[in-house]
C-alpha cells in the first residue's frame, strides 16, 4: 500500500511538473541521506530543481550514499549551469555548509556531467578541497556507473588527511551511452506537453472572452500542433534549416524564431483556414474574427523558438550555434576531460600519442563544457568570421549571453 | 531546456535587481541602509556580505570606511564597481566574487564592521548558520555586525497579515525581475546564539523588516 501511494505520488509530481516545465521549481538545498551511508559512501551532488531531486532519489533507491542539493535557483542542471545560475559558488557552498565534511573520510564529489558547462573543478578544489568526478548524464545510470570496475587509473589522493574511498579505488568507467544526451520519444513528448500546456492555458483564457464556443477546439488544436511538431522534430529541424548562416531578424525577437519551417507551416495553416472559408462560403464578420484570432495563436505557437528549447538543437536567436569547436594540438595533452564531459560523444582520444581529436565535430551542440573543463586551455570556439572566443570568456560569461557578447566584445576579442 | 524561456528574461536580471528590490520593500530599503550606515566611522575596515549592486557599500565608503564587498553575482559586482567609480569612492572599496561559504579563507579578527543588506534572506539555513559563525570569527573584539533584511514576523496575526500583504508584491516582483527573497526566521536569536550582544533592533510597523546591530564582546 505504501509503495503504491509513493508510486502514485511520484507519477503525479512528474505529470504536474512536466506541465509547468517552463517555470523553475526550487526545493530545499542541503544534505539528504540515502540508505545508511558510512564514511566511505559516495557523495553525489545535484541541482535544486524539484523534479530532478525527486528523480534522483528514485534512481538512488537501495544505495547507501549522500545526496547534496545545491542552489540552482530551481532550474534544471544543464540550463542553470550553462546560463550562469548554477556556479562554483553554489557547489562550494553546499560542500562547506551542509556538514558533509564531517560525515565522510574522503573528498570526492560526483556531479552530473551536464553541470560541466558552468562548474569548474579547479576553484572547487582550491577553495573547498574537493575533487569533482563527472557522473553520467542521466540519474538512472548512477548505480551502474558506481559499480563499473574498469577504465580510469588509480585516482589521485586528495590530501594526506583523507582516504580514497572504495568506489574511487576500483576506478569508475562511464560508457559512451552514459555520457550522451538523447532526445528520444519520451523527452520529445515531455517537451510537447511543456509547450502545449502553458500556451493552451493562455490561448484558452483569451478565447473565453472572444469566442467562447471555440475554447475547446483551440486547446485541442494547440496540443495537436505541439505533438506533431515534437514527434517529428528531426524533420522539423531539417526543414527549419538548422545550419542557416545567420539569425537575421530572429536576433531581435527574444522568444520567436522565424525560420523556413515555422513560416511554411504558418502559411499552410492560413491557406487551410482561408480554404475552409471559401469552401463553406461563410465569410461573416464572426468567422473572420474567430479564424483571425485562431490563426494568430497558431502562428505564434509555430514561430516560437522551439529549437532553442530543446537540448540538442540550437536556438535560431543567437549566433552561438554557428561557433565551431577548435583544438590547439600544441596545448593538448590528451587528458580526456573533453571526452568525459561531451554530451554528444564528439571526441576520440589517442591514448598512445596523448592527443584528443574531434572526428564528430558536426554533432557538436556548442554547450562549451569541453572548453570550460580543459585544464590546458587547448579548446576554444571560432566564429564564422574567424574570431576566437577564448576559454576564459566562456568560463566567465557562460553561454546564455553569448549572442550579445559576440557583438559587444567583437573588437577586443578579434584583436587578442 | 524549457526553463530556457525564463533564462532569456533572467539574462538581464542584474540591471533590474535594484528596481525589483525597491518594489518588494516599497522603498524601505534606502532608509534601512541609511540607518545601518550611521554606525560606520571613518577609517574602519568593513566587510559587505552579499554587496550586490553596492548600495550599502557606497554608503560605507562615502563615510570614509575601507570596504570589501563580496558577492557571487559577477554581473552585479560590475554594476557595483561602476557605481563606486561614478560616485568618486572607488579608492575606498574593493570587490571580490566570493560566496559566504568561502569566508573561511579570510583572516580572523580583520574587520571592525561586518554588514549585510538583503543577503541573509537569500541564504539557506545551513548557509546562514555558517555565515554568522564566520562573521564572529572575522570581527575584531568589540566589532559590529549590521544587518538589514526581511524577517518572518512573530505572532499568528502578524504572520497572516505579512503573507497577505507580501504575496501580491512577491508575484509582481517575480514577474518583472524574477528576483525573490525568503524572509529570515528568528534573526535576533540566531545572532545572539553566535556570540553577539544585540546593540539595537529596529522593526518596521508590520515587523517583517529588521535593522539590527550586534556587537562581538571585547
Amino acid at each position: 500500500m505504501k509503495a503504491l501511494l509513493s508510486a502514485l505520488g511520484y507519477a503525479l509530481v512528474n505529470i504536474f511538473e512536466t506541465l509547468i516545465r517552463v517555470l523553475p521549481v526550487p526545493c530545499r538545498t542541503g544534505l539528504i541521506k540515502i540508505g545508511n551511508p558510512g564514511k566511505d559512501a559516495p557523495v553525489i551532488l545535484t541541482c535544486n530543481y524539484h523534479l530532478t531531486v525527486e528523480r534522483m532519489k528514485r534512481a538512488l533507491k537501495g544505495m547507501n550514499a549522500y545526496l547534496l542539493i545545491a542552489n540552482s535557483r530551481g532550474i534544471n542542471v544543464w540550463c542553470a549551469a550553462t546560463g550562469g545560475h548554477f556556479t562554483n559558488h553554489d557547489v562550494i557552498s553546499v560542500l562547506k555548509t551542509s556538514g558533509i565534511e564531517g560525515l565522510v573520510a574522503h573528498r570526492y564529489v560526483i556531479l552530473p556531467q551536464l553541470a560541466a558547462t558552468g562548474i569548474e573543478s579547479k576553484p572547487v578544489f582550491l577553495k573547498a578541497g574537493w575533487r569533482i568526478v563527472w557522473g553520467p548524464v542521466y540519474a538512472k545510470d548512477i548505480p551502474a556507473f558506481l559499480n563499473s570496475r574498469q577504465g580510469m587509473p588509480d585516482p589521485e589522493v586528495t590530501s594526506k588527511n583523507f582516504s580514497v574511498p572504495g568506489f574511487m579505488r576500483k576506478g569508475l568507467e562511464k560508457s559512451a551511452v552514459m555520457r550522451t544526451v538523447d532526445f528520444g520519444i519520451v523527452q520529445r513528448t515531455e517537451m510537447a506537453v511543456s509547450w502545449a500546456f502553458p500556451f493552451s492555458l493562455i490561448a484558452g483564457l483569451i478565447m473565453l472572452f472572444v469566442w467562447r464556443s471555440g475554447v475547446a477546439f483551440t486547446v485541442v488544436l494547440i496540443w495537436a500542433v505541439s505533438f506533431v511538431i515534437f514527434l517529428f522534430f528531426p524533420l522539423y529541424a531539417r526543414l527549419a534549416g538548422d545550419k542557416k548562416k545567420a539569425p537575421g531578424l530572429s536576433r531581435y525577437t527574444v522568444l520567436f524564431d522565424f525560420n523556413r519551417a515555422s513560416l511554411g507551416l504558418s502559411a499552410a495553416f492560413i491557406l487551410l483556414v482561408a480554404g475552409y472559408g471559401l469552401l463553406t462560403g461563410n465569410f461573416s464578420t464572426d468567422f473572420m474574427l474567430h479564424a483571425g484570432i485562431l490563426t494568430l495563436i497558431i502562428v505564434l505557437l509555430l514561430n516560437l523558438d522551439l529549437m532553442g528549447s530543446t537540448p540538442l538543437y540550437k536556438s535560431g536567436l543567437h549566433e552561438d550555434r554557428l561557433l565551431k569547436i577548435t583544438i590547439d594540438e600544441s596545448r593538448c595533452k590528451g587528458a580526456a576531460f573533453c571526452e568525459d564531459v561531451c554530451p554528444k560523444h564528439c571526441y576520440t582520444i589517442d591514448r598512445e600519442s596523448h592527443l584528443a581529436s574531434i572526428p564528430r565535430s558536426d554533432d557538436c551542440v556548442q554547450c562549451g563544457a569541453c572548453i570550460v573543463q580543459c585544464p590546458f586551455d587547448a579548446l576554444f570556439f571560432t566564429s564564422p568570421s574567424g574570431m576566437i572566443i577564448p576559454p576564459e570568456t566562456i568560463r566567465r560569461f557562460k553561454l546564455n549571453t553569448l549572442g550579445k557578447r559576440l557583438v559587444d566584445t567583437a573588437g577586443k576579442t578579434a584583436v587578442s | 531546456m524549457s526553463t530556457y524561456v525564463l533564462m532569456k528574461i533572467l539574462e538581464s536580471t542584474p540591471d533590474r535587481y535594484d528596481r525589483g528590490i525597491r518594489m518588494l520593500t516599497l522603498g524601505m530599503v534606502d532608509r534601512a541602509y541609511d540607518r545601518l550606515a550611521a554606525h560606520i566611522n571613518k577609517g574602519e575596515h568593513v566587510l559587505d556580505i552579499g554587496c550586490g549592486t553596492g548600495a550599502l557599500t557606497l554608503r560605507a565608503a562615502s563615510k570614509g570606511a575601507l570596504v570589501k564587498g563580496i558577492d557571487i553575482n559577477a554581473g552585479m559586482l560590475e554594476i557595483a564597481k561602476k557605481r563606486l567609480l561614478d560616485a568618486g569612492f572607488a579608492q575606498n572599496a574593493g570587490f571580490s566574487e566570493t560566496g559566504v561559504a568561502e569566508l573561511g579563507d579570510e583572516t580572523a579578527g580583520s574587520y571592525d564592521v561586518i554588514m549585510s543588506g538583503l543577503c541573509f534572506s537569500e541564504l539557506s539555513e545551513d548557509e546562514l548558520a555558517y555565515t554568522l559563525k564566520q562573521a564572529n570569527r572575522l570581527l575584531k573584539p568589540g566589532g559590529l555586525i549590521l544587518i538589514a533584511d526581511e524577517v518572518v514576523p512573530g505572532g499568528v496575526f502578524r504572520k497572516i497579515f505579512h503573507w497577505l500583504f507580501k504575496m501580491p508584491l512577491m508575484i509582481i516582483t517575480y514577474i518583472v525581475t524574477q528576483a525573490g527573497t525568503r524572509a529570515v526566521r528568528d534573526l535576533p536569536k540566531k545572532v545572539k546564539e553566535n556570540g553577539f550582544s544585540i546593540e539595537s533592533v529596529w522593526f518596521n510597523r508590520i515587523r517583517d523588516f529588521i535593522v539590527l546591530a550586534g556587537r562581538k564582546p571585547e
